[in-house]
């Protein structure tokens, strides 16, 4: 499988994520409803394949392992990505932020404030430093693929 | 003597009355700490805060005999032969590092070797590693038997290759697991080895006898013995203690300094630099004190007891892997829910309310030889109850069949 692939799969699942599952997660009434509803999101991804999850992808400060791709079209300057993890709520999460930043130009990233739409999803919690989760260390990795000026 | 009244026992731990709703499983990375020991530390910063050994003032001394009392407390808990073989650190982690380093420069010479176990804490393997790696001194591993005990026969042949220290944990960790102390320090003492123990895990367990366990260093952090945070023992016999280079150098451990030489004080303080955690040491010799008053062995019951149930009900689940052994387990069950990562039932436990560890415990080398990539574990207190268990149990199962869905 080549990272062309990888994302050909990818943004379809994410871009359905966004448009229906994220008012499924606002809407959960109990957590165990908003947990099956995270825990499905990263089933959506395509795997990335062992041979691909180099460990310059890894995202440190995570209990569990998670990689990130990124690709940019210089062209049309969009930014998009592929993620994998080992747990599934932390991967449900990580599918959660990409959906929102994938596809976005480089001003747009680089305005984001994905801090902000977290909260907004009521999932802010899940971005607070103390939490070995990873999450934190994926929105800089993701800011950080915004091209120096 | 009446029974263990758990009802009692945790009456006393105001925690338990501020955050009702929670389930605490988290025992083994740090403990509550009782009203004994709030009081204790805030009647010092109240009533008597100065500091030590140097004040020409009456509350200047006060707080050192104070201090000193809670050193000769906390040897005599540990029937060290002396009070000054309690060093006063910040944890086991400290304790540890000095006495790594502290060898390094009088006992261990390029070429020599150490030996350490598979399951052991980050904490007892990294300083040994750092320095080791400087020095030139090689690092053995006693690998572990099937049912992840310490591989004794294993222990007996490195034993053979004749290294110059040996340092084991007392309980491990992640499993649980009693190691069998006494057996180990006898056979590296007739193999001519320094012996250090962890204790970090084996001193909330029992109340360990120095002179009769024979061990050159025992080391433990108090806060995991409902203590405060911050600080520790570094236990050692005074002709080891002697031995060690101190890591710290500053004020209070010095004899006399010019800029062409630095004469150092006598044990304890010359191990033990700079102000030292004065609080800390009064809180947990209160720790100690209060703890004094059960019964060990209905505390061990009582734990049993929860342990017992925890496995009968951890039984009844599906898909669940234990990694630790019920006997010989000091109260710590390392387990897995079945091609789930423990980091996902570690945060569905979470959403109600118990608290338990997942991940590697700083124990990777343990995990690598396990070929798990980590696990959850729940680790049990005296203060925790049948009702924690039955909690733990539902929340262990409603999180199963949230991830099997
Ligand atoms: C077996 C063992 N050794 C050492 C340590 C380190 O203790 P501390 O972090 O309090 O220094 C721990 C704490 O987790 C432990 O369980």
């Amino acid at each position: 499988m080549t990272l062309e692939q990888l994302l050909a799969e990818t943004q379809p699942a994410l871009l359905q994520i966004k448009q229906q599952d994220l008012a499924d997660i606002t809407a959960a009434k109990d957590w165990q409803s908003k947990y099956r509803v995270l825990m499905q999101l990263g089933k959506k991804l395509p795997p990335v394949p062992e041979k691909m999850k180099q460990p310059h992808l890894l995202v440190k400060g995570c209990e569990s392992r998670a990689w990130l791709m990124h690709y940019h079209d210089k062209a049309q300057d969009k930014h998009f990505f592929v993620l994998d993890s080992e747990a599934r709520i932390v991967k449900g999460l990580m599918a959660i932020m990409l959906c929102l930043v994938n596809g976005m130009t480089s001003a747009e990233l680089a305005k984001f404030d994905l801090c902000h739409k977290f909260d907004q999803l009521n999932l802010k919690p899940y971005l607070s430093q103390s939490r070995g989760n990873g999450l934190t260390a994926m929105a800089e990795r993701i800011k950080a693929c915004c091209p120096a000026k | 003597m009446p029974g263990f009244d758990v009802q009692q026992f945790r009456q006393q731990f105001a925690f338990f009355q501020q955050q009702p709703n929670w389930v605490y499983l988290d025992n083994a990375a740090t403990m509550h700490k009782p009203h004994a020991v709030l009081d204790a530390v805030t009647a010092f910063y109240q009533q008597h805060n100065s500091n030590v050994h140097r004040g020409a003032h009456q509350l200047s001394q006060q707080a050192t005999v104070l201090f000193e009392q809670a050193r000769s407390n906390i040897a005599g808990y540990l029937n060290a032969a002396h009070p000054h073989e309690v060093i006063f650190t910040s944890g086991a982690t400290a304790a540890l590092n000095q006495i790594a380093f502290g060898l390094m420069h009088t006992l261990l010479k390029p070429g020599d070797r150490i030996l350490l176990t598979q399951l052991e804490h980050h904490a007892n393997i990294v300083p040994w590693q750092l320095h080791c790696q400087r020095f030139g001194v090689i690092i053995d591993v006693v690998p572990l038997t099937a049912d992840h005990g310490i591989d004794l026969v294993a222990y007996k042949k490195l034993l053979a290759l004749g290294p110059k220290a040996v340092s084991f944990s007392h309980i491990s960790n992640v499993l649980g697991h009693i190691q069998p102390v006494a057996q180990m320090v006898a056979l590296a003492k007739a193999a001519g080895a320094v012996t250090v123990i962890d204790g970090a895990q084996g001193i909330v367990y029992q109340q360990p006898d120095m002179q009769q366990l024979d061990c050159d260093f025992y080391v433990f952090s108090g806060h995991k013995l409902y203590g405060p945070t911050g600080i520790g023992v570094l236990y050692g016999k005074t002709l080891w203690l002697d031995r060690l280079t101190p890591i710290f150098a500053g004020g209070e451990m010095i004899d006399t300094v010019s800029f062409v030489n630095t004469t150092f004080n006598k044990l304890p303080f010359r191990l033990e630099a700079g102000t030292p955690n004065i609080a800390g040491a009064i809180g947990l010799s209160a720790a100690i004190s209060w703890l004094q008053k059960y019964n060990t062995n209905q505390v061990q019951q009582h734990k049993s007891l929860l342990l017992k149930e925890f496995y009968n009900g951890l039984a009844a689940i599906k898909a669940i892997d234990i990694l630790s052994m019920p006997v010989h387990n000091a109260g710590i069950v390392a387990l897995n829910v079945r091609g789930e990562h423990p980091s996902d039932v570690a945060e569905l436990l979470n959403q109600q309310q118990v608290a338990v560890r997942s991940g590697q415990h700083c124990a990777m080398p343990l995990f690598s030889y396990l070929a798990q990539q980590g696990a959850v574990r729940c680790s049990f207190a005296a203060y925790n109850t049948l009702d924690d268990v039955n909690r733990c149990l539902l929340a262990l199962e409603q999180a199963v069949e949230i991830l099997t869905a």
